[in-house]
């Protein structure tokens, strides 16, 4: 399960990556608000973990646009601000718990636990929002849109698409895409596999502009912004 | 009466001469065959290794001219475009090196097998829908006659291999506009799923050695380098059927091309749980 912390001071955010680590959580680390509003926008987080006074932008108006954008992951605010009209302004923003500086990292442990079991029984989960560049994808009601139009895939496109997004930006190997999208664990000597991709290519990037689906010749393929 | 002591000891010498000669011929005879058993095998396994360097010295070959030439070269592009090419050569040559392994931990019964109740016909479905695309890019006809609900106790993973292994092939060998079926069906005990096509089939006198190493129906599609694959395929085919207690077999198809038929023996009541 993947929570994502944002926290300027390095140090205490560092500590507190190490210590939900140590607890079985794999952590994503942002420094600043628009960084985390990226990596809140590139999905896959169960929870996030804020902090209010961020620099570039600060973590209310980050959780704010999160949630217009309908994004519905648990958000745990942390604040060094502590009087009642600052913990009322969190939780009004979108948060679901809030948390005074200093804390001890066993309530805040326990808080997180207490808000993914709450999140998982009312059926929420990780975060069902994909995105990358203009291209979304909601995992829940599986339908992907590009620039706002909406693009209808097959159910195997749909899992390839979700494949390359959660590995944007890295080269995804024709095997893992046949282990991850298939589960199956062989190597095929024909190019199934690239058939399938030129059809999802076909779909995502043929009427616009701006191709994101690129083969990597020899090696895989990759969702990049580029020529 | 020494003449009938005489005889019983002439008729002793002479029955155990005759079985000491029986026993020598005996001895000789199965020295024979297991030097002939040797030979054979010697001879294969000579054959086996000359086909793996012919095999990985063809690429490596290719491989050295072209670093070679880009090495005179300063254009990034064309370096790039190299390592590109050297990526793909390298695997190939893995493909090569583990289909050996594999083929050999196989046969000598080293390979971990993990056998729960599959339902093959999805598996069968799952299977052609990977690989209608690519069939139909091929202008090629790819249906299925699946039987439903028909259960085997086997590894879904060496069942995946077994039929991507025979869906390849026609893939690679019947031309475009050619028909393609994968059906499957219980017949007794066993589970029968069948690859067959319309294209040019196999000669009579192939149909057991295809499933030898390194044995391949057209040695010219290999040397162009495109369609021919490692010459493994079916002998690891053959090798995972074996595995799961099943064979496979080539005939003619009713189609007119070749027909792969594939037996496995069919899940028991007792069989342990479904995989998830």
């Amino acid at each position: 399960m993947k929570l994502l912390i944002v926290e300027d001071d390095v140090a205490a955010a560092g500590l507190l990556k190490r210590g939900l680590e140590e607890s079985g959580y794999a952590v994503d680390l942002a420094h600043d608000g628009e960084q985390g509003l990226k990596l809140a926008r590139a999905g896959g987080h169960s929870l996030w973990v804020i902090d209010i006074m961020l620099p570039e932008l600060d973590g209310l108006s980050m959780l704010k646009a999160l949630r217009d954008e309908g994004r519905g992951a648990p958000a745990l605010i942390l604040s060094a601000l502590g009087k009642v009209d600052d913990r009322v302004e969190g939780l009004r923003a979108g948060g679901d718990d809030y948390m005074v500086k200093p804390y001890a990292f066993a309530e805040l442990l326990a808080r997180v636990e207490a808000l993914l079991r709450r999140s998982r029984s009312f059926g929420g989960g990780p975060d069902t929002l994909l995105e990358f560049a203009d291209l979304k994808i909601d995992l829940l009601s599986r339908t992907v849109t590009r620039a706002g139009q909406k693009i209808d895939l097959q159910p195997r496109e749909f899992s390839l698409l979700e494949c390359l997004m959660r590995h944007a930006g890295q080269v995804v190997t024709r095997t893992m895409l046949l282990e991850i999208v298939w589960e199956y664990f062989f190597d095929p000597q024909t190019n199934v596999v690239d058939v399938h991709i030129s059809r999802l290519r076909q779909k995502i990037d043929k009427n616009f502009s701006l191709p994101l689906l690129h083969t990597v010749r020899g090696a895989g393929y990759v969702l990049r912004v580029d020529a | 009466m020494p003449g009938a002591w005489i005889l019983a000891a002439v008729l002793l010498g002479a029955a155990g001469a005759a079985l000491g000669f029986w026993f020598a011929r005996r001895r000789q005879r199965n020295l024979e065959s297991l030097r002939s058993r040797l030979v054979a095998v010697t001879q294969s396994s000579r054959q086996t290794g000359d086909n793996i360097a012919h095999d990985l010295r063809t690429p490596l070959t290719r491989l050295h001219a072209d670093v070679e030439t880009t090495l005179r070269s300063e254009d990034n592009e064309a370096h790039r475009a190299t390592l590109e090419r050297v990526l793909t050569e390298i695997h190939g040559m893995q493909n090569i090196i583990s289909a050996l392994l594999t083929l050999g931990q196989a046969e000598a019964g080293g390979m971990p097998v993990k056998k729960r109740v599959v339902d093959i016909s999805v598996l069968l479905e799952e299977i052609l829908e990977l690989y209608g695309p690519s069939a139909e890019e091929r202008q090629l006809r790819l249906q299925g006659r699946i039987a439903p609900q028909i259960q085997v106790e086997a590894d879904r993973q060496l069942l995946a291999r077994i039929f991507s292994n025979l869906l390849d092939n026609a893939l690679k060998y019947v031309p475009a506009n050619g028909l393609v079926v994968l059906s499957a069906t219980t017949k007794g005990g066993e589970v029968v799923i069948t690859v067959e096509d319309d294209g040019p089939g196999i000669p009579v006198e192939m149909r057991d050695k295809i499933f030898e190493r390194f044995t391949r129906l057209d040695s010219s599609r290999t040397l162009s380098g495109g369609a021919g694959g490692s010459g493994l395929g079916l002998s690891l085919v053959k090798a995972f059927a074996r595995l799961l207690q099943g064979d496979v077999r080539a005939e003619e198809s009713r189609l007119g091309g070749a027909a792969f038929i594939v037996t496995l023996p069919a899940a028991t009541a007792g069989s342990s749980r479904p995989a998830p």
